[in-house]
């Protein structure tokens, strides 16, 4: 929770509740907005933006993990698998039939349909959102090392066998799924660049961010905060933990599904490369190194986490071992920020935050 | 009959391996409680050291394996002084990043120093002919790797029941608090049983990387111990080395019956499948404790 301002006081509880409580947090979240819809696109290059259109990628894929860790205590290390789903359930519906389409061994019939990107979109979270329930369901019966497993499953099985093996057949264009520039519109408006990528990144990141702050408000966010900080008590209070905990891997699961889904427009091909398992552990560090259970802290982590390896990029440039220094990087990230700063970077915001609210009179 | 008796056989030889590196994480998650994710790492790094001593150095097999335990046990300590003892008493998302981060922190450092090649030993340390008894055929590396992982079985079974660390080991796993009022230093007992988890790992590696070679996908293969360590319950040493042996021979059995119908590397997938339903019905493994959770 925020302190408030040194001088401002609430009146109704309508001001409590709403979204941003003072008229300079609102100035400020809007300014902030106007700069990132209007002014960067304008003025940064396109590297800069194709780097922010990665942060973007990982705080939507990022949002489903810290919804799964952070508000129902569910640990997931798996969730490349979901949002390599919805990057393949968008592709697969959205491409239309290949040059070569007429080996099409595994139900051509019912894809290569050229559907519209927006409904792809709408598809893929669903079709991800049920995949993911149906790898949550042993959470109804193990916690805590069990769920990990079955999520490590979800990433093997998924990626590496079903999709490698079988979805990858689909089509008949081999390992790849290449992306042809300008096969993604959304109505009249063809996503070919960066900058494009770019307004669609923005405005999913907004929304996922809004959507995530406001559910913790809600009554199914309540139960899920009610199961992170113990089971055994919701269940008393009332709270039918299956159902909520099936939830909450079906709200992430449409968040991977929505972040895969974004990302084609960034990639040339589609590949189960893209997905390996240690996405899925990168994105449990951007929220740890974020902040676990803090929604800003996700989209810090993000930040952090790309842009350090933009850092060790421009270091180990044209290198093959940079692959090597990203681990490197990423496990002493990790360990350091566990080790010395275990609230995360939303934590040191949240206390510089004060620290200005409240001066001059900056005791508690 | 033969195709299931050879399968057998060579699940058994491939799965005490497997179960030498669960007898590793066990050790660990009884002691201290720690979830490990880093057992495949832990693989590699002693894999590492023994081949180079072997190849570059021109060491001979059983001193160079000797001198994986040893770099093994000095890593162990440095891992559970620097990173993990902090972390004691801290959730448990905190202590299974952490090792996670390590995970990936000694990857990269391997990748660094060994490179991204395949390596063998050379010259070879077990020779190529097979060994044929009756209608069986196994091979060399297989049986080094069984010998090898007996002994090493044997060695800290009896380490852990006879002697007077082990002891201190156990009471710790039964009751930290009452084995600490009994004048037992947890921090010997948790730096013990990292020295052991990682020389117990690496040992595992030399057998996994010469069988196909060495490189940085044979920590996936250490990965395969968590299945085992669930099926047989978390925190028995008996069940780690049970799940570890059921686990090499149903990998050996989906790779020889399945792989027909179902082609494309089920075998590899299968055992973490396999745990997952075995989870469901199971949910504290084959002998793990029971725990009774209260508010």
């Amino acid at each position: 929770m925020f302190r408030l301002p040194a001088g401002t006081y609430f009146q109704s509880y309508r001001q409590a509740h709403s979204f941003w409580p003072t008229r300079f947090m609102a100035f400020r979240m809007i300014f902030l907005l106007i700069v990132l819809f209007a002014v960067v696109p304008f003025t940064f290059s396109n590297y800069a933006l194709s780097i922010a259109n990665r942060i973007g990628y990982t705080i939507l894929a990022a949002m489903g993990v810290q919804l799964l860790i952070g508000f129902t205590g569910q640990l997931t290390l798996g969730h490349a698998a979901f949002v390599a789903v919805g990057a393949y359930v968008s592709a697969i519906f959205t491409l239309t039939a290949a040059d070569n389409a007429s080996f099409s061994p595994f139900w051509g019939f019912l894809t290569q349909t050229g559907m519209a990107y927006p409904l792809s979109i709408l598809l893929a979270c669903l079709i991800a959102g049920l995949w993911s329930v149906l790898f949550g369901l042993p959470s109804a019966r193990v916690k805590g090392f069990g769920i990990i497993l079955t999520t490590m499953a979800a990433q093997f099985i998924t990626v590496d066998f079903v999709i490698a093996q079988y979805v990858s057949q689909i089509g008949g264009r081999g390992h790849y799924f290449s992306i042809p520039p300008g096969s993604l519109k959304i109505g009249g408006w063809a996503l070919t660049g960066d900058r494009d990528a770019y307004f669609l990144m923005l405005i999913l990141v907004t929304g996922v961010t809004v959507a995530m702050i406001n559910w913790k408000r809600t009554r199914p966010g309540r139960a899920w905060i009610a199961i992170r900080d113990n089971d055994i008590a919701a269940e008393i209070l009332g709270v039918d933990i299956v159902r909520y905990k099936l939830l909450a891997y079906f709200a992430a699961g449409m968040l991977a599904g929505l972040a895969g889904s974004f990302w084609i427009t960034s990639l040339f091909f589609v590949s189960p490369e893209h997905f390996v398992w240690s996405n899925s552990l990168w994105w449990v560090g951007v929220i740890l190194i974020g902040g676990v259970g803090a929604v800003d802290g996700t989209i810090f982590g993000a930040i952090f986490l790309e842009l350090m390896l933009v850092l060790v990029n421009s270091f180990a440039v044209a290198n093959i071992l940079f692959l090597y220094f990203k681990d490197i990087a990423f496990g002493l990230a990790v360990i350091l920020f566990l080790l010395y700063e275990p609230n995360g970077l939303s934590y040191r915001w949240w206390q510089v935050k004060n620290y200005f609210y409240l001066w001059p009179f900056s005791y508690k | 009959m033969e195709l299931l008796l050879q399968l057998l056989v060579s699940g058994i030889l491939v799965g005490s391996i497997y179960a030498l590196v669960a007898l590793g994480w066990t050790l660990i998650y009884k002691s201290s409680g720690v979830l490990n994710l880093a057992m495949g790492e832990l693989t590699l790094v002693g894999a590492y050291v023994c081949l180079s001593l072997y190849n570059n150095w021109g060491v001979p097999f059983p001193v160079a394996v000797l001198g994986s335990l040893v770099m093994g046990a000095i890593l162990g300590l440095l891992v559970e002084r620097l990173v993990l003892r902090p972390l004691i008493g801290k959730p448990v998302l905190t202590v299974i990043m952490v090792t996670v981060g390590l995970s990936f922190l000694l990857r990269g450092l391997v990748g660094l120093i060994w490179g991204t090649d395949t390596v063998v030993f050379d010259p070879p340390v077990f020779p190529a002919e097979p060994i044929r008894i009756g209608p069986l055929i196994i091979s060399p590396v297989f049986l080094g790797g069984f010998v090898a992982s007996l002994i090493l079985l044997a060695f800290f079974v009896w380490f852990f029941q006879g002697t007077r660390w082990g002891l201190a080991m156990q009471a710790t796993a039964d009751d930290q608090m009452a084995a600490l009022s009994l004048g037992v230093s947890a921090k010997l007992v948790y730096a013990i049983a990292w020295a052991i988890a990682f020389m117990a790992a690496g040992v595992g590696g030399i057998f996994l990387g010469s069988i196909n070679g060495l490189n940085i996908s044979v920590g996936h293969l250490g990965l395969l111990v968590l299945p085992a360590v669930v099926l047989g319950g978390l925190n028995s040493v008996p069940g780690a080395i049970a799940g570890g042996l059921i686990i090499g021979v149903l990998q050996n059995l989906t790779g020889g019956y399945l792989d027909g119908f179902i082609p494309g590397g089920i075998k590899d997938i299968f055992p973490l499948a396999f745990m997952a339903v075995i989870l469901l019905f199971k949910p504290y493994g084959l002998w793990g404790w029971v725990k009774i959770e209260r508010v």
